[in-house]
């Protein structure tokens, strides 16, 4: 490239090294932030090593020229190498937005550095721990005699490590599973005897999560050498070499996948599916070859699009949400959908059907507006270069991924994009994508009502109130991770880190749910106070962006305003931090009637403070009382 | 004179794009260049190049040159 200032660099046919030599050049340019996105794309486009790690040497004075807002303490334990894990994980994490700051635990020392308290790791303070351990530390006979025991013996010294550290961190455990080598001197045997070691490695990677506390999570390492073949992932040259329990080619693999975990665990997950239509869902175009000739269901390709189809249904119901981005006219689209026997995505599950003539960057900013989502919480697919180019050169926070010409290769495209890993499946995410569509109907229902106030009462909306405790705690955690925008203090906490706080005393912690006439919205608030003094101090306020503008806001203020009088508190206090996506609530508090206390901190945080017998707020939300007596959830 | 492919991997794996590389450059002249970074050099030449080294080989190769003119007799 000779002149990047003039000719933008096109990433369509691209690979990684090819990323790799533009992000080098805009570096040295002092181009940090356009040089650390390309850098992405090696994440994306690349699984080579030397490339990686080209790129991971090249991330730190980048990131320290064009920071990235979140940033995490990761520790990497093993049982065997794992230098390249730690040396590339900072660029797998950076691609989900987070900063990295990694701890390698000396060469197989993950049990010592675990159980001495006074290791380095616990110096390290870490918020995430990666416990990379592999098949042949897990110590079992080629068959044992009691495979019960056996299964128990090999499980209990992993569990007892996560027990360490849920007692002694805050940190959340990245659990690699294990990859079962192609070698067995049992062969097709194997399976079939109770005590052999293939059959009780299997077994430990179901037992394992079966009995994972909270604060642990997993990456598929079985999974990710059985799409690479067991016979790539273990190279026994290296083992012998280097004690690479891994082979090293598949690093890169691994790493991103790791990373995507870490992002997952730390909230940064893509929320939002956006697809085109013509060729993406279908094949042909709608508008020339018509209800009858589009291919969808019949012979090769037609089957091919709808197993493409019924992927992305069942990414919905993980809780992906999908939406609609299509040059078309709405109309035959609806018809389309309503009227093709063999459509499988249904339309009622789609969150937002953008489809008219406006360029696809405007409609993918509508749908975010139409979802209140972050535009970096939505990947687009369509299977046009051109638009792909677009979007990514245009609204460079999309993710784009790019379809082959073959539909055929559609399903694996979408499958091999692993950021919109989760690391629970709550029923909210089950049910998240009728909720997102409940959304933008109630935003159509805005644009019919004469007034913002007629239109609050027309939602008929019931909120409510539930102590914090172990029924709700995920997917409290998940919001407490996750929220961005109305989130006043934007504290990050793990579940554990949450039971801690609830069970503190004088502390309140809440959640509420919302209902309306068009939906259950299921839990999307949290506050949680600490006494102080005569005070109750807000430590966490945080709303899902699903529910922004209703006035619940108001009735959570009212209900702790009520809660502090009854309990003899003279003040509620609140801090107001900037982040660079919570700029919606930075005048929440004077709006809601506190005065400041003090003058705004060097880095632009507020303090504020409402005598609760003060409050005058009016609110849409009508309280269900029962449930707030008594403070739990109706039955 | 190295072969740019050859170069590059080097370059990539040791993180510095001004290394002087020729044929008589070993591990030890260059910083950066441990068992750690020679084992990533090692497993990109395979992608490389296509080929597979033996156990013995991927320690054997004494400087550039040498393992530049494996490469070479393997591609012809």
């Amino acid at each position: 490239m000779s002149d990047p200032g003039t000719t933008i660099p096109t990433v369509e046919g691209l690979d990684g090294k090819g990323a790799l030599r533009i992000a080098k050049d805009l570096a040295a340019e002092g181009r940090a932030a356009e040089a650390r996105r390309w850098l992405h794309h090696v994440v994306d486009r690349s699984d080579d090593l030397a490339t990686w790690s080209g790129a991971a040497k090249l991330l730190p004075r980048l990131l320290e020229a064009a920071p990235l807002s979140r940033s995490a303490r990761v520790a990497v334990l093993g049982s065997s190498t794992t230098a390249q894990l730690a040396t590339l994980l900072p660029l797998a994490c950076a691609r989900t937005g987070l900063h990295v700051e990694v701890y390698e635990a000396p060469y197989g020392q993950y049990r010592q550095e675990v159980l001495d308290p006074a290791s380095a790791l616990y110096a390290f303070d870490p918020d995430v721990v990666v416990l990379a351990l592999h098949d042949g530390d897990v110590p079992l006979p080629l068959v044992s005699d009691d495979p019960a025991t056996a299964l128990a013996d090999a499980a209990r010294p992993i569990e007892r490590l996560w027990e360490l550290l849920g007692q002694r961190t805050r940190a959340t455990v990245v659990q690699l599973n294990f990859a079962v080598p192609p070698e067995q001197p049992l062969g097709h045997l194997g399976p079939s005897v109770p005590g052999s070691r293939q059959r009780l490695l299997l077994e430990l990677n179901l037992h394992l999560p079966a009995v994972a506390p909270p604060h642990v999570c997993f990456v598929d390492c079985a999974g990710l050498a059985a799409s690479v073949g067991t016979r790539t992932w273990f190279d026994p040259r290296y083992w012998h070499l280097a004690k690479q329990a891994v082979a090293p080619r598949c690093l890169p693999l691994l790493s991103r996948h790791v990373g995507a975990v870490i992002g997952a665990a730390l909230g940064l997950s893509r929320k939002a599916l956006v697809l085109d239509l013509d060729n993406t869902l279908w094949g042909g175009v709608l508008g020339e070859d018509g209800l009858d000739g589009i291919r969808l269901g019949e012979g090769a390709e037609g089957e091919a699009f709808v197993a493409f189809q019924r992927y992305v249904t069942e990414l919905q119901a993980k809780g992906v949400v999908a939406a609609i981005c299509s040059k078309n006219d709405e109309h035959l689209v609806r018809d389309a959908f309503a009227r093709h026997p063999a459509m499988v995505l249904d339309l009622e599950e789609v969150a937002v059907v953008a489809a008219g003539w406006d360029d696809k960057p405007a409609q993918l900013r509508r749908i975010a507006s139409d979802l209140s989502l972050g535009l970096d919480a939505l990947v687009f697919v369509d299977d046009n270069p051109v638009e792909r180019e677009a979007v990514r050169q245009l609204v460079p926070e999309v993710d784009v991924i790019d379809l082959p010409s073959d539909p055929a290769g559609y399903v694996r495209a979408l499958a091999d994009y692993p950021y919109f890993a989760t690391t629970r499946l709550t029923d909210e995410d089950r049910a998240r994508g009728r909720q997102y569509r409940a959304r933008a109907e109630a935003a159509s229902a805005l644009a019919e009502a004469s007034s913002l106030e007629e239109f609050l009462d027309s939602l008929e909306m019931v909120a409510t109130v539930e102590p914090v405790g172990p029924a709700n705690l995920a997917r409290v955690a998940q919001l407490v991770g996750k929220t961005n925008q109305f989130n006043l203090t934007s504290i990050r906490r793990t579940e554990t880190e949450l039971a801690d706080l609830v069970a503190q005393p004088g502390v309140l912690a809440k959640a509420v749910r919302l209902r309306d006439r068009f939906d259950d919205h299921g839990l999307v608030g949290v506050l949680i106070t600490r006494p102080v003094d005569d005070a109750l101090e807000i430590d966490t306020w945080l709303m899902s962006c699903r529910v922004i503008g209703r006035t619940l806001e108001h009735a959570m203020l009212s209900r702790l305003a009520r809660r502090a009088v009854d309990g003899g508190y003279t003040a509620i206090n609140g801090t107001y931090s900037p982040t660079p996506k919570n700029g919606l609530v930075a005048d929440l508090y004077p709006r809601l009637g506190f005065e400041p206390v003090g003058p705004p901190a060097d880095d632009g945080t507020t303090r504020w403070r409402l005598a609760p017998s003060a409050l005058s707020v009016r609110t849409h939300v009508r309280l269900d009382q029962l449930a707030a007596d008594t403070g739990k959830a109706p039955a | 004179m190295i072969d740019p492919r050859l170069a590059d991997i080097v370059k990539d794996v040791i993180g510095d794009d001004a290394l002087e590389l020729v044929e008589h450059t070993t591990a030890a002249d260059v910083d950066g260049w441990d068992s750690l970074a020679h084992i990533n050099i090692m497993v990109a030449v395979e992608e490389e190049f296509g080929v597979t080294f033996t156990s013995d080989q991927l320690g054997r190769f004494r400087n550039l040159g040498e393992l530049q003119q494996y490469l070479a007799e393997q591609a012809s």
